[in-house]
């Protein structure tokens, strides 16, 4: 698996998009914390633009790369390889390459103008996220055969869990909101990892007005570190489920 | 022992079967030439032979080792793939590195089969995403025949290659065939075909139609050229005699 990583890796270093997507998040994170006066604001409005941007990047990167790269796979399977092992390096590659470039794009910055634990956390947001992405993004390359269908439910998985996924959950709430339904709230907020990096961030920055409601839940029910554990351990899931559904589904694919 | 054998070897996707009933022996040393209009379950077959799908029905074993999830058997293959396509930023030499590092193979990029005489030796720092169709083929020759395989599977070989590094790639072949290895080409060019094998087999809708020397082929339907004696072969069925297992 090591071998297929270093390579993959060697490749990755020299791709220009993953240098770009580092310089785009360099000149973000710089820009909003030269704007705005305090830099816990910069950083919410950055964590605003990561949590929906990170996402993105991680799953349509994953799945062209995943394209780009099948007839390479296919080489790769015909040497005395196991399946698992090479879709653990090139999944293992394609996180690190990613990692690399969101934590030194927004890290520095971070770093720079908010050396707290609130930064940090925004980072291991992002950390999780991108794995999370990185595993949606191989099973649907996996399980697709045609790159555009699976850019295109990748686009469609990520608008869902970034927009649609709260805005129906905010509908449930004001429906049955005679009844009570809090308890229902904490486990429907683990269904959208994006949801959970929000509720990990904000719990630290502890500023229960930008929560949103199942943030409030979360800390409602968990208090602010019990609350972060809890979401980490669910965005820890999210990597697991895709991945194990994604190794599985590789060993049995007809290449 | 046969190098490799297939029994009852099938492959369905959906509800069509790609391959049938496949049944055959290919015995070391022998060229054999698989031909067959598209879609007739060549590529199927030689998919199956390498792991890269997984067969409906049957097994397959390569130098005594069953094709399975073990991929230890793929020691004894070589593989060259009809379009070669490679990482684009790594370079040939780092190609060759990985490639040697997976099979255990000490290092030495600029050696071994075909490296120099096609010209690989030259390009070793080049990207690989900077190379015409011709030269990814000529890595993909490099690599096939690098690791002294006992099967070696080719896939349209000489397609996009200049005729020299045709020629030059048809001689290895027929040098690689003297150390005991088999070889399976698929081809569409006649002259190959005559010129390397010891056997033909013709597919047709994922079956087996035929499977035997050239000679035998063209003593059969009085022709003197493979490229009559097989649609003469398919006309009149009395004269297809499939001889494999």
């Amino acid at each position: 698996m090591w071998k297929v990583y270093k390579y993959t890796l060697i490749d990755l270093a020299r791709n220009k998009f993953v240098g770009g997507w580092m310089l785009l998040l360099l000149a973000i994170s710089f820009g909003l914390f030269q704007l705005e006066d305090q830099p816990v604001k910069a950083m919410l409005s950055l964590s605003q633009v990561l949590l929906a941007l990170v996402p993105l990047v991680a799953s349509v990167f994953t799945i062209v790369y995943m394209y780009d790269a099948m007839e390479f796979t296919e080489l790769l399977a015909v040497q005395p390889l196991r399946r698992s092992k090479i879709l653990g390096g090139q999944m293992l590659a394609l996180g690190t390459a990613l990692l690399l470039g969101a934590l030194l794009g927004a890290g520095i910055p971070l770093m720079i103008f908010l050396p707290t634990g609130a930064s940090l956390t925004l980072l291991l947001a992002c950390v999780m996220l991108t794995l999370v992405f990185v595993a949606i993004g191989t099973l649907i390359a996996i399980k697709n055969r045609e790159k555009a269908r699976g850019v295109g439910l990748g686009l469609v998985v990520w608008f869902l869990l970034v927009l649609v996924y709260d805005a129906v959950l905010l509908w449930v709430m004001f429906a049955f909101s005679e009844y009570p339904i809090e308890p229902w709230i904490v486990p429907l907020a683990a269904l959208d990892p994006i949801d959970l990096a929000r509720i990990m961030v904000l719990l630290k920055v502890d500023l229960s007005a930008m929560m949103g409601y199942t943030g409030a839940v979360y800390e409602k029910f968990f208090g602010n570190f019990r609350g972060i554990l809890i979401a980490l351990a669910a965005l820890l899931a999210w990597v697991a489920i895709p991945s194990s559904v994604a190794f599985r589904a590789f060993r049995r694919k007809d290449l | 022992m046969a190098r490799a054998i297939f029994e009852n070897v099938g492959k369905k996707y959906g509800k069509l079967w790609a391959l049938r009933g496949f049944n055959a022996r290919f015995e070391p040393g022998e060229t054999v030439s698989v031909i067959g209009p598209n879609g007739s379950g060549k590529t199927t077959m030689i998919k199956c032979l390498l792991g890269l799908v997984h067969a409906t029905t049957g097994t397959i074993h390569v130098n005594g080792e069953r094709v399975g999830p073990d991929p230890k058997y793929r020691h004894h293959v070589g593989h060259m793939p009809q379009i070669s396509r490679f990482p684009n930023e790594l370079k040939i030499g780092q190609l060759i590195d990985l490639m040697d590092d997976i099979r255990g193979k000490e290092k030495g990029r600029a050696t071994g089969p075909l490296v120099h005489d096609l010209g690989v030796h030259a390009m070793m720092d080049k990207r690989l995403g900077t190379l015409s169709g011709g030269q990814r083929q000529k890595v993909s020759a490099v690599l096939a025949f690098r690791y002294a395989p006992k099967v070696l599977v080719l896939d349209e070989p000489t397609a996009g290659l200049d005729p020299l590094s045709s020629e030059i790639l048809l001689a290895a072949v027929r040098d690689i065939k003297r150390t005991g290895c088999t070889v399976l080409i698929t081809s569409h060019i006649m002259e190959e075909v005559e010129a390397l094998a010891d056997r033909v087999a013709y597919l047709q809708e994922g079956a087996l139609q035929f499977l035997l020397p050239p000679e035998d082929l063209l003593a059969a339907t009085g022709e003197s050229r493979l490229s009559k004696a097989i649609p003469a072969m398919l006309v009149n069925p009395a004269n297809a005699h499939v001889e494999s297992l």
